[in-house]
C-alpha cells in the first residue's frame, strides 16, 4: 500500500514532516488538582493529577521524596474495534510504567517528601501516537496542579515508510509494519527521557528519524508553553488583587 | 474555561467575554510580564545579591522557574507564586480541616496540603476549661472531643519533625457544627487580618480558611471560660447522642428556615466566585449576596448562567471603580 | 471524598426536610444539565452530559453480527459502563468494578427489558437486516469522567442523547444466500438512518432522606441516604424498569408514592433533555458543515485530485 504518494502527500493529506493539529484544554475535571485534555489529530486523551497528598499506603511512603503513581486506561469506544478490557491488560500496564518513569524524571520529588502524586490518563479516542499524547497531557495536568518540575516533558513519534521519514504517525501508518520511534524530551534542558522503537532500521536512517521526532517534540513544547502562559495570565487577571 | 460548565446563550457569552476583557485590561497595566511557565528564565539583575525562593531553581547560572505562576519580588527574595496549587501553610494561618484519623495523643486532619496536619491533644483546650496535664484517661476519651470526619477550625502552629502542627487554644477554635463546608481553591482566599466573620444581621458564622475550606454555618456563642460551671448542667443534657433522638425531636433541632436561606445564599455566592476565579473576601461575598437578593433570584438560580454573567460584570465594575478611586 | 461529620449530616437532613437543600435547590429540582453530542467522531453516535459536577460520556458503536437463534428477528444491544480513575482516585485498578457492574446491569435492565427482549426501550427489531442471518449489534459504552452523585440519571440521559445522534449505515443486500451462508452486504458510507429515540426511557432516581425524597442527589446527599429508588420512564409515562438500592426497608405505599413523584418529575426532565439535545444537534451540524466544507476545499486544492482528473 502506498503511504506516501509520489507528490509527497500522506494518506490524510499531510506532508511527511507535518504534524497533526494540536489542541489542548486545561481544567476539565473540577475535582482533580490538575487536569488537561490533549488532542493530536483524532487522538484524544484526558489526564488528571491528584496530589501531592498524604500517602494512602503507609508502607509505600518514602521519607525523602514524593511517590509518583500512574495509571493508563483506554475507553471501550476509543479504538475502531471495541476493546474488551479497558485496563489491566499488558499493554496498559507497560504504558503506565513508561509514563510514570518519564514523569518522575521531571518532577522535583525531593520538595515533597512523604507525599503521593497520582497521575491518571484516560484515552477517549485512539488514532496512533497515544503514548505521546498521554505524556503531553500529563505534563499539562502536572503544570496545572502547580507541582514543581525541572522542565516539561513533550513527546512525539516518527516512522519510516516508503523511504521517507514521517512525523506523527496515525493509526493506519502505525499498523503498516514499519518502524515507529517514540521520543520524549525535556526541551529546555535538551535531554532525552524516553526512547522507544519497534521494527528495525539502519543506524544512519535512525538518526534522521529520531531527529525528526525531536523537532516534533520541540514544536509541541512551544504549543504547550503558549497554552500554559495563556492559562496563567487568565487566572491571574481574574483573581485580581 | 475551567469550571464554567454552564450552558451559556450567545448573548451571555458575549457579555461574559466583555467583562473578562475589562478585567484583563485593568490588570495588564500593573504586572503583565510577570507570569512565567515551567522552565522559563526569570529576568534578574545578576549584579544585585538576591535569594532564590519557592518555585525557582538554578540552571546554567540562570534562575529558572519550576512552576507556572507569577514572579514576586520582596526585597531581595525572588519567588514564583503559584496559582492553582495546594495550600502552602504559614505560621498563624487560620484553617478549617476535617479529622481523618484519631491517633495516640493526636488527631490527623486533612487540610488540602501535601500531608495530613497533626493536632496534638495538648494543643487544645479541654472541654471543662481547666488547664491541666493530659492523663491516660483523656487519651482514651479523645473521641468524645473530636471524632472522625468532624470539621474543626484551628490555627497553624508550625512545622515539626513529623509534619505540620496545629493548635486550637482559643475558645473560638474547635468543632464546627450546624452548617456546610465548601472547598474552593486556596489561591483565591486572600490573607487578611480577620478570617472569622460573624454576620449579625443573618446570625451566621463565616470562616474563610486560608487552605480553601470555607465554613458557613449557624452562629454559635463562644462561652466565656469563667461561666463554665453555670453552663455545665445544660451542656450535659445536650450531649446526648443525636442518633438516639427520634425523628420528631431531631426535627425540632433543625436550623430555622430563615437562617438556612441565608446560609445557602452565602454558600452559593462563594461557589459562583470560586467558579469564576475571583478573589473571595467578606465584602465581595456580601456584595454578591446583595446582588442576588436585589435581582429577586431564587437561591438555586444563583448557580445558573445568568447570575454568573451578572457577577462577572459587577466585579469588573467594582474593580475599575476601585482603580479610579485609588488613582 | 471523606465522610461527613454529624453536624453536617444533620444540616443536610434539615435542609431536605425544609425543602431547601445545601445549594438552594428544592427537593425536586435538577442541577443545570449541559448536553454535547457528536464528541467522538469515530463512533456511530456519542454524547457528553454534565449535571453539576457529574460528567459522563456515552458512545454507540454499530457492528454487523448474527442474531441469536432464540430471537432471529431482533438485533442485539449490550451496555457497559466504566468509571475512569480521573473521576476519583479510588476508581483506580479494580476499585471501580463494583460500581461499574451495578450501574451497567441497572441500565441494561431499564433499557433492554426482559430476557425475551420484550418491552425494551430500544426497538430491537429495527436493527434487523436479514432475518435470521444478519443484524446490527449495538455496543453502548459509558464512561464516567467526573462523579458528583446521580450517575444513573446522567448516564441514561447521555445514552438517550447518543442514540439520538446515532446514524446506522444503510445496508444493501447484494446477493441472497441460501442456508447457513452469510449474504453479501454493501454497507453504504454516505447514507445513514437516524435512530428513533422517542421510545427510549430516562431514569429518575429518587433518594429517600428522612421522611422526604429528593431528586438529583449530590455525592454528599447520597452518602446520607437510607435507600434510593431508580425508575425508568418513557415518554408515554410507562414504567420501563425499577431498581431499589440501599439496605433500609421501605413501606410499599412509600414506593408507590415515589413512583408517582418520579413520573411527574420525568416529564419535565424529558422536555429539558429534548430541548438540550436538539440545541446541541444544531451546533453539531453547524460544526460538521464547517468541517465538510473545509475538507472539500482541501480536496479541491490538493494537486493529487487534479492529476486524477487529468487521467
Amino acid at each position: 500500500m502506498e503511504y506516501v504518494s509520489p507528490e509527497g502527500l500522506r494518506i490524510d493529506g499531510r506532508r511527511p514532516m507535518e504534524m497533526r493539529k494540536l489542541q489542548a484544554e486545561i481544567g476539565v475535571v473540577a475535582k482533580a488538582d490538575g487536569s488537561a485534555v490533549f488532542e493530536m489529530g483524532n487522538t484524544k486523551v484526558i489526564a488528571a493529577v491528584y496530589g501531592p497528598r498524604e500517602v494512602q499506603n503507609r508502607s509505600q511512603q518514602l521519607s525523602d521524596q514524593a511517590l509518583v503513581r500512574c495509571e493508563y486506561s483506554m475507553a471501550n469506544f476509543s479504538t475502531g474495534d471495541r476493546m474488551r478490557k479497558p485496563k489491566g491488560d499488558r499493554r496498559s500496564t507497560e504504558i503506565s510504567l513508561v509514563i510514570r518513569q518519564t514523569m518522575e524524571a521531571c518532577i522535583l520529588t525531593q520538595l515533597m517528601p512523604r507525599s503521593q502524586i497520582d497521575i491518571y490518563v484516560q484515552v477517549l479516542q485512539a488514532d496512533g501516537g497515544t503514548r505521546s499524547a498521554c505524556i503531553n497531557a500529563a505534563t499539562l495536568a502536572l503544570a496545572d496542579a502547580g507541582i514543581p518540575m525541572r522542565d516539561f516533558v513533550t513527546s512525539c513519534s516518527a516512522g519510516y515508510l516508503n523511504s521517507t521519514p514521517l512525523l506523527d504517525l496515525n493509526y493506519v501508518e502505525d499498523s503498516a509494519g514499519g518502524p515507529d520511534v517514540t521520543v520524549g524530551i525535556l526541551p529546555k534542558l535538551d535531554k532525552v527521557t524516553l526512547l522507544q522503537m519497534d521494527a528495525k532500521l539502519p543506524l544512519d536512517i535512525f538518526e534522521n528519524v529520531m531527529q525528526l521526532a525531536v523537532e516534533g517534540c520541540k514544536a509541541i513544547a512551544d504549543y504547550i508553553r503558549e497554552v500554559l502562559s495563556e492559562n496563567t495570565k487568565q487566572l491571574e487577571y481574574r483573581r485580581g488583587l | 474555561m475551567r469550571g464554567l460548565q454552564l450552558p451559556l446563550t450567545q448573548t451571555q457569552k458575549v457579555r461574559l467575554q466583555r467583562a473578562l476583557e475589562k478585567l484583563e485590561a485593568l490588570l495588564s497595566k500593573a504586572n503583565s510580564n510577570a507570569s512565567v511557565t515551567v522552565a522559563d528564565t526569570i529576568p534578574v539583575n545578576y549584579d544585585d545579591a538576591f535569594l532564590k525562593g519557592h518555585g525557582t531553581t538554578e540552571h546554567n547560572g540562570e534562575v529558572v522557574a519550576t512552576v507556572c505562576g507569577v514572579v514576586e519580588r520582596v526585597n531581595k527574595l525572588i519567588y514564583v507564586r503559584t496559582l492553582r496549587a495546594r495550600y502552602k501553610p504559614e505560621v498563624g494561618d487560620i484553617i478549617v480541616g476535617r479529622v481523618i484519623e484519631v491517633a495516640p495523643k493526636r488527631w490527623r486532619l486533612d487540610i488540602n496540603y501535601s500531608q495530613d496536619a497533626v493536632l496534638m491533644l495538648s494543643s487544645i483546650n479541654m472541654p471543662d476549661g481547666i488547664q491541666r496535664r493530659r492523663t491516660a484517661e483523656d487519651e482514651l476519651n479523645m473521641r468524645s472531643i473530636f471524632e472522625e470526619n468532624d470539621v474543626l477550625c484551628a490555627e497553624v502552629r508550625g512545622f515539626q519533625h513529623d509534619g505540620l502542627h496545629l493548635q486550637a487554644r482559643s475558645q473560638k477554635y474547635g468543632k464546627l457544627q450546624r452548617g456546610q463546608l465548601l472547598s474552593i481553591p486556596p489561591y483565591i482566599v486572600k490573607r487578611q487580618k480577620q478570617h472569622w466573620h460573624y454576620l449579625e444581621e443573618y446570625g451566621i458564622d463565616l470562616i474563610l480558611g486560608c487552605n480553601g475550606f470555607v465554613w458557613v454555618g449557624e452562629h454559635v456563642e463562644t462561652k466565656d471560660e469563667m461561666l463554665v460551671d453555670q453552663d455545665k448542667p445544660e451542656s450535659q443534657t445536650s450531649k446526648t447522642n443525636d442518633y438516639s433522638m427520634s425523628l420528631e425531636s431531631r426535627e425540632h433541632t433543625y436550623t430555622p428556615l430563615e437562617t438556612r436561606q441565608n446560609i445557602c445564599r452565602i454558600a452559593n455566592a462563594i461557589r459562583v466566585l470560586s467558579m469564576l476565579g475571583f478573589i473571595v473576601t467578606i465584602e465581595v461575598v456580601m456584595e454578591v449576596v446583595n446582588l442576588g437578593v436585589s435581582q429577586n433570584m431564587d437561591t438555586h438560580e444563583m448557580l445558573g448562567s445568568e447570575f454568573c454573567v451578572l457577577v462577572a460584570e459587577r466585579e469588573a465594575e467594582r474593580r475599575s471603580q476601585k482603580r479610579t478611586r485609588g488613582n | 471524598m471523606n465522610g461527613l461529620s454529624l453536624g453536617e449530616k444533620l444540616f443536610i437532613q434539615g435542609g431536605i426536610a425544609q425543602d431547601l437543600r445545601s445549594d438552594g435547590r428544592k427537593r425536586l429540582t435538577y442541577r443545570p444539565i449541559y448536553v454535547e453530542t457528536g464528541i467522538i467522531p469515530q463512533a456511530n453516535g456519542s454524547a457528553r452530559v454534565r449535571m453539576g459536577g457529574t460528567d459522563v460520556i456515552a458512545s454507540v458503536k454499530a457492528e454487523i453480527g448474527r442474531p441469536s437463534p432464540v430471537q432471529p428477528n431482533k438485533g442485539k444491544v449490550s451496555i457497559y459502563v466504566d468509571c475512569s480513575p480521573t473521576a476519583a482516585p479510588m476508581f483506580e485498578g479494580r476499585g471501580a468494578e463494583e460500581l461499574s457492574t451495578e450501574v451497567s446491569v441497572t441500565l441494561q435492565r431499564c433499557l433492554l427489558g426482559g430476557k425475551s427482549g420484550a418491552g425494551a426501550g430500544i426497538d430491537l427489531s429495527s436493527l434487523i437486516v436479514v432475518e435470521g442471518k444478519v443484524c446490527w449489534d449495538l455496543y453502548i459504552d459509558g464512561l464516567v469522567v467526573s462523579s458528583d452523585g446521580n450517575l444513573l440519571d446522567a448516564l441514561s440521559a447521555a445514552i438517550k442523547a447518543a442514540l439520538s445522534n446515532t446514524g446506522i449505515p444503510r445496508v444493501h443486500v447484494a446477493a441472497e444466500a441460501s442456508g447457513e451462508d452469510q449474504p453479501e452486504l454493501e454497507i453504504s458510507d454516505e447514507e445513514f438512518l437516524q435512530f428513533d429515540t422517542s421510545g427510549v426511557p430516562v431514569i429518575v432516581t429518587l433518594t429517600k432522606v428522612g421522611r422526604h425524597y429528593i431528586v438529583d442527589a449530590t455525592s454528599e446527599e447520597e452518602s446520607e441516604t437510607s435507600s434510593a429508588v431508580s425508575v425508568s420512564i418513557n415518554r408515554k409515562g410507562l414504567i420501563c424498569g425499577l431498581t431499589k438500592r440501599g439496605g433500609a426497608g421501605l413501606d410499599p405505599s412509600v414506593i408507590l408514592d415515589m413512583i408517582s413523584v418520579a413520573k411527574h418529575v420525568s416529564e419535565q426532565l424529558m422536555d429539558r433533555l429534548d430541548s438540550e439535545i436538539s440545541a446541541s444537534t444544531i451546533t453539531c451540524s453547524i460544526r460538521q458543515c464547517h468541517m465538510w466544507l473545509g475538507n472539500v476545499f482541501k480536496l479541491l486544492s490538493s494537486p493529487a485530485t487534479q492529476i486524477e482528473e487529468g487521467m
